[in-house]
């Protein structure tokens, strides 16, 4: 392989990769959160982020 | 504290004792491991008297990682891990007495094969010493790094897969430096054998450190 | 679950995560013709001094990220008993940070055997660096995996927080036996792996993609925290709902 085409090839896995893997995470959010027939989260606080736990 | 972790070493070398797992099935199934890897290597004997010092350990972390499965396997199985909690054996007794077990069941794996390695692959100790000490650190690091990754996959229903993928890249180092210090020892190769001996001791004192400080949370329920 | 409110918009975003989001695509787009077309190549590696703008700080962003996990491991071990949640807004920050570092460990290896095919002729070297790398990959995929197993949260969160400690310290040790072993028996074949001096232009790229990298790494860990999150949340609602379904069994409302 030419010095080009693997910096190309090195490029693309990796962007391939990212897109991907935020794709993924993405859809497994909103796959999730339909099952749950819950809406879009609020700003995250993660002082006062007591989660599904606060009654424990 | 002494009497507890040796209390345990003895409940746990006991359970073997009858069961005669580590002797009647793990050390043949190791030696029937060196004969495959001289398959590998197509018998050439050259080749496996220079990697001896490397097999062999390549035999003992395949052989101890059966042995670290049982030692918790046994205790799982009967729901001991509970009764441990409520006993008064604090979680450092119980770390270095199944460490303990296990450095007892590994060493006799070691010695089996070690007898295996000298008879099939033809080779000469030329440092007693440095091969006492390698294979006594190795060991070490064994047994502990075993106690604590087992009771890290302990209960779990993959732990059979789950072990050794965990347990191998932190046993790297003393699998490096155990086959470079044997090397050493068996006269293949001239160079830094008790330099990487010390290093097999360093590791071993840091492995038996954090598990001693660790293990209690690894006990704890809920 | 003050944290969540009804509504059709998307689920893991929010207001400021949409503009970090567009920051990231944007960023990347930079990166990418600052890296590939306005960056000069290199005297004495040519066109292959372009994959270190991604391979470099992929590293960085991994060892970054595995900082953050076991910061935020001794913190859940530390808060466990005093938080009210518990500790898991650590456990799931060190979970999220895990995972975007494998990724980032994955193309650092990539790019680097690729770099490494027309710079030393060879994909491999067992040299200290990319054997260290290439063990800190094996060790947190196994982290990954102890996560994903079937088992009580705390328990399994407390047991992987263990790891993580555990495998953070062990990171030097590998690294300094690798080092040794070859060292010490091969020093001749460290000088075909020597870096270039990185000046001027190339230096502002190389920090850019710095800047770019972590935007992106950034967004992916507190998407990858949400949904985790969400995780949980559905583990517990089908817990609950079990639990009521063998409640109601008696008076037959299923």
């Amino acid at each position: 392989m030419s010095e080009v085409a693997t910096v190309v090839t090195g490029w693309g896995i990796t962007i391939f990769v990212i897109a991907t893997y935020s794709i993924w995470v993405v859809s497994r959010g909103k796959a999730i959160g339909q099952e749950l027939g819950i809406g879009e989260m609020e700003q995250l606080d993660p002082r006062k982020d007591a989660g599904a736990t606060t009654d424990l | 504290m002494l009497a507890e972790t040796l209390l345990v070493a003895r409940k746990d070398l006991r359970v073997e004792w009858r069961a005669k797992i580590a002797l009647g099935q793990v050390a043949p199934l190791a030696l029937l491991i060196l004969v495959v890897l001289a398959f590998a290597l197509d018998a050439n004997s050259s080749l496996l008297e220079l990697g001896a010092g490397g097999l062999y350990w390549v035999a003992v972390l395949y052989g101890g990682t059966l042995l670290i499965q049982r030692s918790f396997d046994v205790e799982t199985d009967d729901g001991n891990m509970d009764a441990f909690r409520m006993s008064a054996i604090g979680a450092p007794s119980l770390f270095l007495g199944k460490s303990l077990a296990l450095f007892v069941q590994i060493g006799l794996l070691e010695l089996v094969l070690g007898s295996g390695i000298a008879v099939l692959y033809n080779v000469r100790v030329a440092d007693w010493w440095l091969l006492l000490v390698a294979a006594a650190a190795g060991t070490v690091a064994f047994s502990v790094c075993g106690v604590l990754w087992g009771a890290m996959s302990a209960g779990l229903r993959v732990r059979a897969t789950l072990l050794p993928l965990l347990l191998v890249p932190v046993l790297v180092p003393i699998l490096l430096a155990g086959s470079r210090a044997f090397e050493t020892a068996l006269g293949v190769r001239a160079d830094a054998g008790w330099t990487w001996a010390s290093l097999m001791l360093v590791i071993a004192a840091v492995h038996t450190a954090i598990g001693f400080g660790a293990f209690g949370f690894l006990l704890e329920e809920g | 679950m003050t944290s969540v409110t009804h509504s059709n918009a998307k689920m893991t975003a929010t207001a400021t995560t949409r503009v970090l989001g567009v920051l990231a695509i944007a960023a990347t787009a930079l990166m990418t013709v600052l890296g590939l077309l306005i960056s000069p190549a290199d005297v004495i590696q040519g066109e292959a001094v372009r994959m270190l703008y991604i391979h470099v700080p992929s590293i960085w962003i991994a060892y970054g990220a595995f900082v953050l996990t076991s910061v935020s491991s001794i913190l859940f071990l530390r808060g466990r008993k005093r938080r009210e949640d518990r500790g898991r807004h650590y456990d799931r920050l060190a979970g999220s940070a895990a995972e975007v570092g494998v990724v980032f460990t994955g193309i650092t290896l990539v790019t680097g055997m690729l770099w490494g095919k027309v710079t030393w002729g060879t994909y491999w070297q067992w040299d200290a660096r990319l054997t260290t790398t290439v063990l800190l990959f094996v060790t947190y995929l196994g982290y990954l995996a102890l996560r994903r197993l079937p088992a009580d949260p705390i328990v399994r969160s407390r047991r992987a927080a263990v790891m993580a400690l555990i495998s953070f310290v062990n990171v030097p040790i590998v690294h300094y036996s690798v080092d040794w072993w070859r060292t010490l028996h091969q020093k001749a074949s460290l000088s075909v792996g020597r870096r270039p001096e990185i000046t001027g232009e190339m230096y502002w790229t190389l920090l850019y993609s710095t800047l770019a990298v972590t935007i992106v790494a950034a967004w992916l860990i507190i998407h990858r925290y949400r949904v985790i999150r969400l995780e949980e949340l559905r583990d517990e609602e089908t817990l609950a709902a079990l639990i009521s379904s063998r409640l109601d069994k008696d008076d037959g409302s299923n």
